[in-house]
Parts: C-alpha cells; structure tokens; sequence
C-alpha cells in the first residue's frame, strides 16, 4: 500500500471547530490510530482531522469503517494513537457525548416505544430542559411527524433509521457519527436525509458518515476518506483525489463501422494500454484522455472507419473507489 | 434534569424491557402457583406454620420461584439490550455508568420483588392469618427473605451478564446444583449462598421452622450487603469498559 492520496482535504487543512470550552480544536482528529483484534488489524496508522462540514467516510465491507466510527464514538480503545473528539478523548468519558450525536449501523431500536417516546427517551438522558419540545423538533427535521405516535416495531426499515437520525441530533449535538445512515431508506427519504445533513454542517456541524455505496457519498459530501484494508487510502475532494490519479486507465467504448480495423489501428499508438473486441463494441483504455481525442479522429480517418459513438465510460465516484481498492 | 429524573426514564425503560417479554407472562403464572396452593391447603384445612412453610415456601417460593425470577430479570435487565445493540442508545448519553447500573438494578430488584413478593404476601396471609400474630411475622420474614435474595440474585446475574452471553443458563445451574443439591450436602456453603443470605435475614422478624437456615440474621444482612454492593461496583466497572464489536465493516 502507498501513501494515502491527499488534495485540500482534512488530512493538511487546519479542520477546526470551537469546543465547549471555548478553545479552537479539530471537530474530530486522528493521530495515528490503529486497532487490532489478536492478530488481525482493523484499522492501521489513520489519521486526519475534520472540521465543520460533511465528510463521507468510504470503503469497502471490512474496510474498517465501523470499528473507526465506534472509535470515535468512544466505544472501542485505540490500539495504538489517539483519538480525539474537539480536542478531548472520548472513551471512557461519558461527558462527552453532550457533543456526540451517534447513529449506529444495527437497526434495533426499542420496538415497544413510539417514535415520540424514543426521541423523548434521548432527549431526557442528555438533560434537555424541555425533552418534549426538543424531540417533536428532531422528529419534525427527519419527516417523521406523522408516525410519531406509532410503535417503532412497526416502522419501516427507512423509518428506523429516520428515528434513529432524530434521536441522535435532538440534543443538537457539534459532532454527529452516522454509520450507513441511509440504509434501508427509499430515494426520497434518501435525498430529504442528504438534505438534512448538508443543513446541518452549513450550520457549522460536524457530520462524519460511513457508506460503501458511492453515489451517497458523491451527493452529500465532497470531502472524502476512503478505507481501504483498513488504511487510509485518500482523503480530501473526491474530485480533486480523482484528478490526481493521472496514473488510472481511463475506459472509452467506441462503436464504429468497423472496431476491428479500428482496433488494429489504435494498437500501434503508444498513449493507448489496451484493445478490447467485444460483442457491444471496441473498449479502450487510455491513460490520456486529451490525447485520445486527438488520436481517435486521425485514427478513424487512417483506417477509414466512420465513428457512431465515442463513450468515456467510468466517471463516477464508483471508478475512483473501485481504483482505490485495487491500488 | 437531575440524576433523579434520569435514574428514573431508565427504569421506566428496564421495566417496559422486562415486561415486554413472553417469559415474564410466564413468570406471572408461574408466582400464582404459590398462592393456588395456600387456597388449596386452607381449604383442606392445613394452616400450620411450620407445614405452610416447608411445603409452600420454602419447596415452591425460595427453590423454584425466586431464583428463577430473579436471575431471569437479573440477566435480561441488560443482557437483551447487548445482544440486539440497542444498549448503544442508553451508553451514548452523558450518563455516570453508576447511575444506569444503580437504575437497571433497581428495575429489576423491583420487578423480582413486585412478583415474589405478592405471591409470598398473598399465599402467607391466606394461610397463616389465623395463626394470629406468630403466623404475621412468619409471612412478614419470609417477604424480607424474597426482598433480600431479590437483590442477591439480580445483582450477582445483572453483573454476570455484562461478562457473557451465558448468564441466565450459569444462573439456573446455580439453582439447581449450587443451592438445590450442594447446599444440602456441604453445609459450608452456607457462606456462598444467596438462598441462605435470604433465610438468614428472615430471622431478623422471625425465625422460621426450617433446620437448613444456618446464618445469623446479622450475618446474612452482612454477606447479602457485601454481594450486592460488589456485583453493582463489579457491574460499573465493566460497563464503564463497555466496548461495541468493530463489525464487519
């Protein structure tokens, strides 16, 4: 594994956030964390620091994800390093959850209580003056209004996490660890959550949340961590991370009057890696892609061949993180 | 909002936990047995002290009844909430870990002795209100013996299910090979046993017609205070080290 890839990201920008207590901290700071069970290690040599905004936290299952944010949420030690929530270490500090707002992966919710009750519950154990107010506010930010005074044990997957979303922030916390928050919700509720997270870092939160699907991450955040076996294997804006990799292939299928000419044609130019003759068309992969329009144009006039389509495929954040993986 | 007002959201919540579960319309059904049985018997006419005693309450009440309660509400007071997850939402609140373990305790101890204790009630006054004051005080001892090895019980198996998953089945182990069949046989263990623990402090209201009560009321208020406050100290301790597996991601 090389080094992390790093842009303008939380790695090297001073990501500060005011603690209680007046002073300027990090919201959330790494500092060389590991985690290891026996012989295997979950989590190796990570560290970065965030400040206010949304950050998706990305890998693959078993990347390390959720033993980070446990981490974070004080509810595992570091092996090795620190772990520091603005600026103070969270586990075994039951205080600091004043600051913390936690989302956990499980679904289980208390089945018996309603969604009011279970908000309320949050709501009573952090102290807040007027528990009632406070939780119908949190219910009424996730949509939950009109399931409120419904049993938990009769909501829906996408609910669930709704409900637990609410009783996360009905304390308001500066700090909210959400792992794979959008889990199990439809499209709609997907985009309402997006929306409510990206409110609340403009807010001045700081908002962490894991997800192996990449278009999640892509819509709310463009800060990104990426685990990868554990590792750091970037950090910063996903966009500018995949700017960096000028060393990844690039996908381009092409349809034409003939791809086996094409093909052969195309083969003899050094900025393309390979040809592929496949039963939808021609693929190539290239490492230029300004260099590819030049060539293709020429390349289909040489070999006398009309070009239908010219598709770079592959732009996505899945591209980025399937490279990331493999790297 | 002040520690009272916390200790009690979290008892309200270990009560709704307890009395959610289909064992506890068990448990409910199986603490009528007691009072069946006193209908039965004074009916038959049988209200003597010592016979409602060995036959009633010491066979059913403090072999079957309380162990079996106790350590049922002792290990699910949080053992439930470990296995699904759900104990995250209690831990990430700025609570001292004393406090919710003071409070689950309390849930449970109360919930034991709600049940134990109104069988007991119930069954000792249908039976030996006509024995006049004597037959009283033995139904007030033997309630003090259910409020005492309540405690015992759910304290011990409350902290022991913080250590492992097998609480409950290590609990009636206890039961049946500890207090039902060893303590018969080796009456050192009468020291280590919270069934003596709860005969003993019986003794304290009244001394009830049953060889096998060997401690001293005093001794038994001693070692059942010992047990209760170590296991609830022990408790904290552990839950204060609680950790959340990493998960498979």
């Amino acid at each position: 594994m090389t080094d992390p890839i790093t842009t303008q990201s939380a790695a090297q920008v001073p990501a500060t956030a005011t603690a209680p207590n007046g002073a300027v901290v990090p919201a959330i700071e790494l500092r060389r964390v590991a985690r290891w069970y026996g012989n295997v290690v979950a989590v190796n040599d990570v560290s970065f620091a965030l400040g206010a905004g949304v950050t998706g936290l990305l890998g693959p299952n078993g990347a390390g994800k959720t033993t980070l944010l446990h981490m974070l949420a004080g509810f595992l030690a570091p092996s090795a390093g620190e772990v520091l929530i603005l600026g103070r270490g969270p586990h075994r500090d039951p205080s600091v959850y004043r600051q913390i707002g936690l989302v956990p992966e499980r679904e289980a919710v208390y089945p018996f209580l309603t969604g009011l009750d279970y908000v309320k519950f949050n709501a009573r154990l952090q102290g807040l003056r007027n528990p009632e107010a406070a939780a119908r506010a949190a219910i009424a930010r996730v949509g939950l209004d009109d399931a409120m005074d419904r049993a938990i044990g009769t909501y829906s997957k996408g609910m669930r996490q709704r409900v637990k979303v609410a009783g996360s922030l009905v304390h308001d916390p500066q700090v909210l660890l959400l792992d794979e928050p959008f889990n199990g919700m439809d499209p709609r509720q997907r985009i309402a959550m997006m929306d409510l997270l990206v409110e609340l870092a403009a807010a001045g939160r700081t908002i962490l949340f894991s997800s192996h699907i990449l278009e999640e991450v892509e819509q709310v955040g463009t800060e990104i961590l990426v685990l990868v076996a554990g590792r750091l294997a970037a950090s910063g804006d996903f966009r500018a991370i995949r700017a960096l990799m000028t060393d990844r292939p690039h996908n381009i299928t092409i349809h034409s009057s003939d791809d086996r000419r094409l093909a052969t044609t195309l083969m003899a130019d050094p900025a393309i890696f390979a040809v592929e003759l496949t039963a939808t068309g021609l693929s190539v992969q290239t490492a230029h892609l300004t260099a590819f329009r030049r060539l293709i144009a020429g390349a289909s006039r040489t070999a006398g061949v009309r070009l239908f389509e010219v598709i770079p495929a592959d732009e996505s954040l899945e591209s980025v993180f399937d490279y990331l993986v493999r790297r | 909002m002040n520690s009272i007002a916390i200790f009690a959201e979290i008892v309200r919540i270990t009560l709704r936990q307890l009395l959610g579960r289909r064992r506890t319309l068990l448990l409910v059904l199986l603490s009528a047995l007691p009072v069946v049985l006193a209908l039965a018997f004074r009916l038959g006419g049988e209200t003597e002290i010592e016979r409602f005693t060995r036959r009633i309450f010491d066979t059913i009440t403090m072999t079957i009844l309380l162990p079996l309660v106790a350590i049922l509400f002792g290990s699910g007071a949080f053992g439930a909430e470990i296995d699904d997850g759900t104990v995250v939402y209690l831990l990430a609140k700025p609570i001292p870990r004393w406090l919710v373990i003071a409070a689950k305790a309390s849930g449970a101890i109360a919930m034991s002795i709600v049940l134990t204790g109104t069988s007991t009630l119930l069954a000792g006054f249908i039976d030996l209100a006509p024995a006049g004051a004597d037959g009283i005080h033995a139904v007030l001892a033997q309630f003090l013996a259910v409020v005492v090895g309540s405690a015992c019980y759910v304290a011990l198996f409350l902290a022991l299910s913080l250590f492992t998953r097998r609480a409950l089945v290590i609990g009636i182990g206890y039961m049946l090979v500890w207090e039902g069949a060893l303590s018969f046989i080796l009456t050192g263990i009468a020291n280590l046993s919270i069934r003596q623990y709860s005969l003993g402090a019986s003794k304290a209201i009244y001394t009830l017609p049953l060889q096998e009560a060997r401690l001293t009321a005093e001794t038994a208020f001693v070692l059942s205070g010992v047990l209760v406050v170590a296991s609830l100290a022990i408790a904290t301790w552990k839950l204060m080290r609680f950790e959340l597996p990493g998960g498979s991601d």
